[in-house]
């Protein structure tokens, strides 16, 4: 653990970036400007996009080349950085599965791994399960069978309920069950849940 | 969380070589219990190696048991021909433990690292040992349900959370670590620490050093074996006792016995004398019965969790009994 | 004409109308909105429960990268009726977040931290320091005789011989209690807040109640009400978290203006357990005397529920036992404490859900006591009226709730005897339990626009935290005016659409429907001008016409038709634009309007770890004409769910050494997973109430959950023979 005056000295000295920075010096502004600049925060601005690291992710077919905030969770990247809010934040520890997503077909929770540490990795989301206008015969079992109500925990369920199928844990309705509960539902549909499942595995 | 700098090594020497340039460093695997901790501010890393390139995810039988690489996924190991069918156990307890997607991210060198969850060592404001050293521990006196009836100190009293370390140590696995290019195993049981007065290290593992594989010797505990989660719901959740039960029987008679109980320790325990007990006996309710007795003997509860003492009680007798069925 | 007279007409069960956007991630919930130059908002808790803060230092946290401000008491922007605590008060604002240097609860806001990205707002807000002048607090219930008066509900009440169960032959006296219950829906509350201007602003809102908080807003900011909008057009769920402003709102609305620039704000999992309310722990005793032929000769019941020490929450505890059945002579009383935790909020079936597990619990007993079977009893103690009131019901069909869920369920083949039955090493139990809720209505306004394409637009501000207020709401107008569901769109969520009640209390239907179903007969009545200008339809009468599959024809021959497309261009007209209000009249004050709820459930005990599975669980509603069966059942079935949670497993503990609550998030709290759950078998009565509104419907949403948990409870213990009266009915309880 880093001692907190260290800490205070690494984030005093980048507050004053702009001022410091030999990069800022090579373009040879002037002094006025600086001051402008540092009162519009353009120093955190800069500062932000030098600490930026590269990310390479393929989404839902696309192939995405980005520089994020190394901290950036795949979930806030999805949902902050490319608004794709579909994927759903429900307690951002791994508590509740709303934020599942597959990661080379396999589901997982994105709130629980950086951004960074999938870079290479195909990323589907909810947003890629339909072909174009035609739904994912598991987005019509959910509404067939009323698989939701506040639809929030929705999308993490279906990326389960895909992948749970995939997984072969289907056999029974307790195994369906099982292999379904690292999705929590407030609303309490999971009869329709496991009727949608079942609607797709028959 | 504070920012860090973060690297994807290929190979141990360089994921080894990335740890040591900076003093606040962690490697990172599945990430499903460091970056939670870091969301936290429990844990601070400033350099994060990300060891998920390293070639440690195979899993291979030979005469002497099975060795299974440190970066198997949960999910792999618990669905593996060989150990469904040979260490059936572990599957089992891989499969209590946490969901599908966490089992698709945990790695299982990660599993048996986790931190405690005792809900006084994820808050911040209040006092905990394991997490500031010296501030007191919050649920000796607090609400201490969760807590361990086994091996606690009066600094800490928490319990390793781990499903998967239960069937680990009743399954007498070994650890190999490397720092340095030079090869250490650890004995399993000698993984995991007790508290005492050091309640800050979890286990033994020397800084900087990987895990590289575990190794579980060849064993005859593919029929008679049964692992009990008791939990407050159905799935999910933590244990508030777990039991893991190995047995070989031969004419009635239990010839080898292994038993280890999980939610009640700072480390997955091992019972001992009750599988000495067990040894040469027939196995009966009654004789399962008097085990548990056994089991229980140095059990030590808090205010709030003397029920673990009747649970693990229960617990083990009915391990036991669903092991011969 | 009443509503679904015509089975023709009657909507057959249907999918969500927002389903698609459901199940495809299109479906856009408070946090989710994109907006230009967006500031992220992260909230700080205080440490302590009781005392004032002395200082915040901000240095170290304000020079974090990306944080652009850091808002507490000491350098906020003043918003008047904040700053004035009577005033604040007055107006209901709460907590006078960033106005108040005193800390009242544990976990309380006291700053937030803005920054440019959302990583650098959490780091940041860790690096805040606050030192506290700190008081001695009390959270501890138990330990706490109650200080506070009972205000708001008629709770204390007498009527008959207030002894009269003391001198019963038979009879029972026990005490029940629930500990803190928090509504935990799955999308946490979110806040973005944008000026426009210096007397405008814009919020997308995680809230149920649009127009309240629309109201709450305009008045704290002391803005006219029309420059304020509130949206929430899909929300994450709420169960009553989200029917009052809290602070994280206020903070983004000071926030954006403080700083001229959009602010969101997030609040965390373990924040939802401090900052948006909860239901309070409750403690309750019962008292029951009967004859021995079973009729309840008297009845007590007390309550106390915890509050803050700055608001007084109250809720109707005992009102269950003033209505359900035939106490001719009951007292009841009821108190709150007032601690140092946050004030509580509605959550389902408040008051009702708490009371209801003491009352089933203690029929329950009661039976066992008399040696009659808990239906028996229930039918030999009905009530034939609203006794509280002296009204008639309005419609009650709680008898054929009891016929159908009873046959159902198998009831008659139950073993009477507790511990008596066993499967492997499970105990197999039986019990029952009984809801009641009162069916509201309030007034509310609806827009219908049909167009001459013949498309169907409807408005009103009323919320959908789940249950299908927009499907039900079509199905209310494709029934009356005839218009296919595909061409019908209601909207909602926008405090600037025509006012509608909050979601709350389970009364939409009833009330938003009322007013959809008005605009729409009043459509029907300017179609039907228009058609008798026409040869065709000149000598009819409008009870000869028939308005279906967005046409009007002749009842006595169907021959005679026109679409209502060729209605309007006859007319020239491109739509036919009215909105139509919508209210209660003198029919509450002539009858008793109630919901009724009957469950029965199976449960297994298992006899060495004292797990329990809720292996079936059977509920028949009367909720009179059934809407929306779909999503209706669905409802039935998510209260049970409820039900479930409560009885096994939801506990929110507070650690009174540090007035601070333990393990406040999803590993902690435990809400039910899908393990938990059986397969729910849901049925209705389905038929109409005649005076409460023009579809015959009576609410659902609570009446599911009420009851239910005493039900598990009782099966438990005729599982096991135990009786367990402090929930949750966790393993270590039953060993």
């Amino acid at each position: 653990m880093m001692k907190s005056d260290e800490k205070e000295l690494q984030y005093s000295s980048r507050r004053n970036f702009l001022k410091q920075s030999a990069a800022l010096t090579a373009v040879a502004v002037i002094p006025s400007a600086i001051e402008t600049a540092a009162h519009n925060r353009l120093d955190e601005k800069l500062a932000y996009q030098l600490e930026q690291v590269p990310v390479s992710l393929e989404i839902n077919g696309v192939q995405k080349n980005l520089q994020v905030d190394v901290r950036t969770t795949l979930l806030d990247l999805l949902r902050e950085e490319l608004h794709l809010t579909g994927t759903k934040k429900g307690c951002d520890h791994g508590q509740c599965g709303a934020c599942t997503v597959h990661v080379n077909g396999k589901r997982i929770n994105s709130c629980l791994t950086l951004a960074v540490m999938q870079s290479g990795n195909k990323i589907t989301t909810i947003e890629g399960l339909a072909h174009g206008d035609e739904l994912h015969p598991m987005q019509k079992a959910f509404i067939k069978c009323d698989g939701f109500q506040c639809g929030y925990c929705t999308p993490g369920q279906i990326m389960s309920a895909v992948a749970c199928v995939a997984e072969e844990k289907t056999a029974n309705d307790e195994q369906i069950k099982e292999f379904m509960s690292g999705n929590l539902c407030r609303c309490g549909a999971y009869n329709g849940i496991v009727n949608a499942i079942k609607e797709v595995v028959k | 969380m504070n920012t860090f700098t973060f690297s994807k090594p290929t190979d141990i020497k360089t994921a080894q070589t990335a740890y040591k340039a900076n003093s606040s460093s962690q490697f990172i695997a599945g990430g499903t219990n460091l970056l939670d901790l870091m969301k936290k501010e429990i844990a601070s890393p400033s350099n994060l190696v990300d060891i998920n390139q390293l070639a440690l995810k195979d899993i291979s039988t030979d005469a002497r048991g099975i060795s299974i690489g440190a970066l198997a996924l949960n999910s792999a190991v618990a669905e593996h021909p060989d150990v469904v069918k040979n260490y059936p156990l572990l599957s089992k307890a891989l499969l209590a433990g946490a969901s599908a997607q966490i089992r698709n991210m945990a790695t299982i060198s990660g599993n048996l690292l986790q931190r405690t969850r005792c809900p006084y060592f994820y808050d911040v404001t209040l006092p905990c040992n394991k997490r500031h050293p010296g501030t007191g521990c919050g649920a000796k006196d607090g609400l201490n349900r969760m807590s361990a009836i086994f091996g606690a100190s009066e600094n800490c009293v928490a319990v390793h959370p781990s499903d998967m370390c239960v069937a680990l140590v009743a399954l007498d696995a070994k650890l190999m670590v490397q720092l340095d290019g030079k090869e250490t195993i650890i004995p399993f049981k000698d993984f995991h620490r007790l508290p005492g007065n050091t309640p800050d290290k979890d286990n033994n593992l020397v800084k900087g050093g990987l895990i590289t594989k575990i190794f579980i010797p060849k064993n005859s505990f593919n029929t008679h074996f049964h692992y009990l989660k008791i939990r407050d719901r159905a799935s999910y959740a933590f244990a508030l006792v777990s039991v893991a039960v190995a047995l070989e029987v031969e004419g009635g008679k239990i010839k080898a016995a292994r038993i280890a109980a999980g939610g009640v320790a700072h480390k997955p325990w091992r019972l001992y004398d009750a599988e000495q007990f067990l040894m040469g006996k027939e196995a009966t309710e009654t004789v399962f019965m008097q085990a548990a007795t056994i089991a229980l003997k140095d059990a030590k509860p808090l205010a709030y969790n003397v029920f673990k003492i009747k649970l693990l009680n229960n617990g083990l007798q009915l391990a036991l009994k669903n092991a011969m069925v | 004409m009443g509503f679904f007279n015509n089975d023709k007409l009657q909507a057959p069960p249907d999918d969500r109308v927002d389903g698609k956007q459901k199940v495809t991630g299109a479906a856009l919930y408070a946090a989710e909105y994109k907006i230009d130059n967006l500031a992220y908002g992260v909230m700080v808790g205080s440490t302590i429960a009781k005392g004032t803060i002395q200082s915040i230092d901000v240095k170290q946290a304000k020079n974090a990268p990306g944080v652009i401000d850091i808002l507490t008491h000491e350098n906020t922007l003043i918003v008047a009726n904040l700053k004035d605590e009577a005033k604040a008060k007055e107006l209901e604002l709460g907590l006078r977040i960033f106005h108040t240097n005193e800390v009242f609860s544990n976990g309380q806001p006291i700053a937030m931290v803005v920054a440019d990205h959302l990583e650098q707002a959490q780091y940041a807000a860790s690096l805040i320091k606050v030192t506290y002048i700190k008081a001695a607090h009390n959270t501890d219930f138990a330990g706490t005789s109650a200080t506070e008066k009972n205000t708001g509900f008629k709770e204390d009440s007498k009527r008959g011989d207030a002894d009269a169960w003391k001198n019963a032959p038979v009879k029972i006296e026990q005490e029940y209690t629930i500990p803190i219950e928090v509504h935990s829906p799955m999308e946490m509350h979110a806040t973005i807040a944008m000026w426009d201007g210096n007397d405008k602003f814009t919020v997308y809102d995680k809230n149920h109640a649009v127009k309240d908080v629309q109201k709450t807003l305009a008045k704290a900011f002391g803005l006219k009400i029309e420059n304020v909008n509130v949206r929430a057009e899909f929300i994450g769920g709420g169960f009553g978290s989200g029917l009052r402003v809290w602070p994280h709102t206020i903070a983004a609305i000071i926030a954006a203006k403080k700083l001229n620039r959009p602010v969101k704000v997030a609040i965390t999992r373990p924040q939802m357990f401090t900052m948006v309310g909860y239901r309070p722990r409750s403690w309750q005793k019962i008292a029951i005397g009967a004859a021995a032929d079973g009729s309840i000769t008297g009845v007590l019941h007390e309550a106390m529920s915890n509050t803050s020490t700055y608001e007084n929450f109250t809720e109707g505890i005992t009102a269950i036992s003033r209505i359900l059945y035939d106490f001719k002579n009951l007292q009841t009383k009821y108190k709150t404490i007032a601690l140092n935790v946050g004030t509580p909020i509605w959550m389902r079936a408040p008051g009702e859900a708490t009371g209801a597990f003491a009352l089933e619990s203690a029929m329950d007993e009661l039976a066992y006591a008399l040696n009659m079977d808990p239906l028996e009893l229930r039918l030999k103690n009905y009530a034939e009226k609203a006794i509280d009131t002296n009204l008639p019901w309005s419609s009650n069909f709680l008898k054929e709730c009891y016929e159908t869920a009873s046959k159902k369920f198998g009831w008659e083949k139950r073993n009477a005897v507790p511990r008596s039955t066993k499967e492997g090493d499970w105990w197999v139990g039986h019990g029952m339990g009984v809801g009641t809720w009162t069916a509201w209505r309030e007034g509310a306004t609806a827009r219908g626009k049909l167009d001459n394409k013949g498309n169907l637009l409807l408005q009103s501000a009323t919320s959908d935290m789940g249950p299908g207020t927009a499907t039900a709401m079509v199905a209310i107008a494709h029934s009356v005016l005839g218009v296919s569901k595909e061409k019908i769109k209601f909207e909602l969520g926008n405090s600037a659409l025509p006012n509608a009640p909050g979601q709350g209390g389970s009364e939409t239907t009833a009330s938003v429907g009322s007013a959809v179903n008005d605009v729409c007969e009043a459509i029907k009545k300017q179609l039907a001008a228009i058609a008798m200008e026409s040869n065709d339809f000149k000598t009819a009468n409008y009870d000869d016409l028939v308005f279906i599959d967005g046409k009007l024809l002749l009842k006595n021959n169907a021959a005679v038709k026109i679409t209502y497309e060729a209605l309007l261009q006859s007319k020239n007209l491109t739509e036919i634009d009215l909105t139509k209000s919508s209210s209660p009249g003198d029919e509450t004050k002539k009858y008793a309007f109630n919901s009724f709820a009957v469950h029965f459930t199976e449960v297994h005990v298992h006899a060495y770890t004292g797990v329990v599975r809720v292996k079936r669980f059977v509920s028949c509603v009367d909720a009179g004409k059934i809407v929306s069966e779909k999503t209706a059942a669905s409802q039935i079935k998510g209260a049970v769910v409820w039900g479930i949670g409560m009885a096994l497993m939801e506990e929110q503990q507070v650690d009174d050494r540090y007035g601070r609550l333990i393990a406040n998030d999803f590993a902690g709290y435990h809400i039910p997973v899908n393990a938990d759950v059986p397969v729910i078998d849901v049925s209705f009565v389905n038929k109409p109430d005649p005076y409460l509104n023009p579809m015959g419907s009576k609410g659902l949403g609570e009446v599911g959950l009420i009851g239910s948990a005493a039900a598990i409870a009782n099966a438990v213990f005729n599982a096991t023979g135990k009786r367990i009266r402090q929930l949750p009915i966790t393993p270590d309880k039953l060993l």
